[in-house]
């Protein structure tokens, strides 16, 4: 999919989530980053939901980036929406030394090993998520520290 | 005589079966421990529990320079190495703009298809030899075998190839070789066409394959399940169609999906993109693009500019996708790998429940079961009809009484 149908494709896109957007770029090659409020996570999915299908769309992976000197936490939702050939990331941010948000688990089974992944390396609560658990990926000597491996202090 | 009492109450106490498939499991070839609830013989929920073998490969790349990471993420996965460096490569390549030569490109795309066509070929035996079969698992690798010569023709390693590099790829074609790889795509082909009768054909195959595993494409795509399994449900999703990344492009090939849903559906894919995938090695050793693929190594950027991409790759399992970002330092500030398997095996426990243990393809040797009670038991009080649960704690305590 080249050129015009690929912009007419993210402009409705951009459109369906025009109401939780706080900012909107392109992240190569031609994702579209979509900023939203944490809290708004869980509407910005539902209405995705109803406008592409629940068999258009599915939640590739989570992405959480550590920003120690911002303070912050950033999560990225990296969403393929596959019945229109096209992928768009939502990006939230959250404060580092609470990050919490609510999970997806209900709406999006698929959030289930992003959201275990991203506890378990970065230390991001997704509330609501029952199956959080230290030690899913990373070592028992280590998790029993309280370290986070993938934070930029953690010292691993 | 025996004084006859009356019964007033009939205890049930349902019992689960606990079995640990793993983490060393003949059956399983990954580090991973599927804990199974079997109620008789059928499953009733499965736990999967991981951390067997976290190497922290995120924070590695994180410690290490742009350039090394290509060997570091070539060491993901043994089997689709390529894929991981080819796509580590492109979202790197995006980074500083650089755009690999169309040889090149074409060049790729025929080692992530070898890669493709030995990883296809190596489930399908696997299958088999969980089923019994283990003669026709020899045979099908001794058939994987040519591929891995082919491939280590075109990259020079069996396995481990590090082929990609930022511009390019590490080594080029000639005619000689070319030649040597279209033979050996002549006898795999027959092979495939062989194995594919097999599976079709075979009584005790289908018996075990046909109808078990069913997954329904809304659970497909809800439980974000990604490759052959999503392809299996009818499910069109491919990353070579829809990313058209390298030649993908410009080189024919279909997406293979078929409707059945169930492990027999799954075989099938794979064996259709095993032809598609020689077929397309064809068309990439006959229509090789002249001009350079390898780029001078001394000559590639040294700075890089602060910026992010996300690329994505069709592995042999599926969607693999690499988050790369740069604070403009000589190392990448975060590396995100997200594999296949990862949603296919952690997101996918649902799709046991309901079946047999021995449908369970992993569970095939030897294990060790242990009973365990479930925490309840269910008091059935025959003068009223009652029902109602108690734990074991209190049940234990009217024998005391």
């Amino acid at each position: 999919m080249v050129g015009k149908e690929a912009r007419a494709v993210m402009e409705s896109l951009q459109e369906v989530l025009k109401d939780y957007a706080l900012s909107t770029y392109n992240m190569k090659p031609s994702r579209v980053v979509i900023e939203v409020k944490p809290e708004n996570v869980r509407e910005v999915f539902t209405k995705l939901v109803s406008v592409y299908g629940a068999e258009g769309l599915y939640l590739a992976t989570i992405v959480g980036t550590d920003f120690p000197d911002k303070n912050l936490i950033r999560v990225d939702y990296f969403v393929n929406v596959f019945s229109v050939n096209t992928y768009v990331v939502l990006r939230t941010y959250i404060p580092r030394d609470d990050p919490r948000i609510p999970s997806l688990l209900d709406i999006v089974p698929g959030a289930l090993a992003g959201e275990l992944e991203t506890y378990d390396l970065l230390g991001v609560v997704f509330e609501g998520n029952p199956y959080l658990r230290r030690s899913f990926f990373v070592p028992n000597d280590i998790s029993e520290k309280g370290i986070y491996p993938l934070r930029k202090d953690s010292g691993v | 005589m025996f004084n006859m009492v009356e019964a007033t109450q009939v205890i049930k106490i349902p019992l689960t079966l606990e079995i640990p498939v793993g983490p060393q499991h003949p059956a399983l070839h990954e580090p991973l421990l599927l804990k199974l609830y079997a109620d008789g013989e059928e499953i009733v929920k499965v736990d999967v529990i991981t951390g067997y073998n976290h190497r922290g490969i995120e924070k590695l790349a994180e410690k290490n320079s742009f350039f090394r990471d290509i060997f570091i993420v070539g060491r993901v996965c043994g089997i689709c190495n390529t894929v991981h460096a080819n796509c580590y490569v492109r979202a790197v390549e995006q980074i500083l703009d650089v755009t690999p030569p169309q040889r090149a490109k074409y060049l790729r795309v025929l080692a992530m298809e070898l890669e493709r066509i030995h990883s296809h070929l190596l489930i399908l035996a696997v299958t088999a030899e969980i089923v019994g079969y283990d003669t026709l698992f020899m045979y099908m690798m001794k058939d994987r075998e040519y591929v891995m010569k082919a491939k280590e023709i075109l990259t020079g390693a069996r396995v481990m190839a590090d082929y990609m590099m930022v511009g390019g790829v590490r080594r080029d074609l000639d005619s000689v070789k070319v030649e040597r790889i279209l033979e050996i795509l002549n006898k795999v082909e027959e092979r495939v066409k062989h194995y594919l009768k097999v599976f079709q054909e075979d009584v005790t195959l289908n018996k075990r394959l046909v109808g078990v595993g069913v997954i329904k494409p809304s659970d497909v795509v809800s439980h974000s399940l990604v490759g052959p399994v999503a392809r299996a449900s009818g499910i069109k999703t491919d990353m070579r169609a829809q990313d058209r990344y390298d030649a993908y492009d410009e080189i024919p090939f279909n997406v293979v999906t078929d409707k059945g849903m169930d492990n027999y559906a799954r075989a099938m894919v794979r064996f259709g993109e095993l032809f598609e995938s020689i077929n397309m090695c064809r068309y990439i050793l006959t229509h090789l693009p002249q001009g350079e693929a390898v780029p001078d190594e001394r000559r590639l950027p040294r700075r890089f500019p602060a910026g992010e991409s996300y690329a994505t790759v069709e592995a042999p399992r599926g969607e693999l996708t690499y988050y790369v970002s740069s604070s403009g330092a000589d190392k990448p500030y975060r590396v995100k790998i997200r594999t296949p398997s990862l949603n296919n095996i952690v997101n996918s426990s649902f799709a046991y429940l309901n079946h047999y243990i021995a449908d369970v393809p992993i569970i095939f040797a030897s294990f060790d079961p242990c009973i365990s009670c479930m925490e309840r038991a269910t008091v059935i009080d025959l003068k009223s009809r009652s029902v109602r649960e108690v734990t074991l704690k209190d049940l234990s305590r009217w024998g005391l009484k």
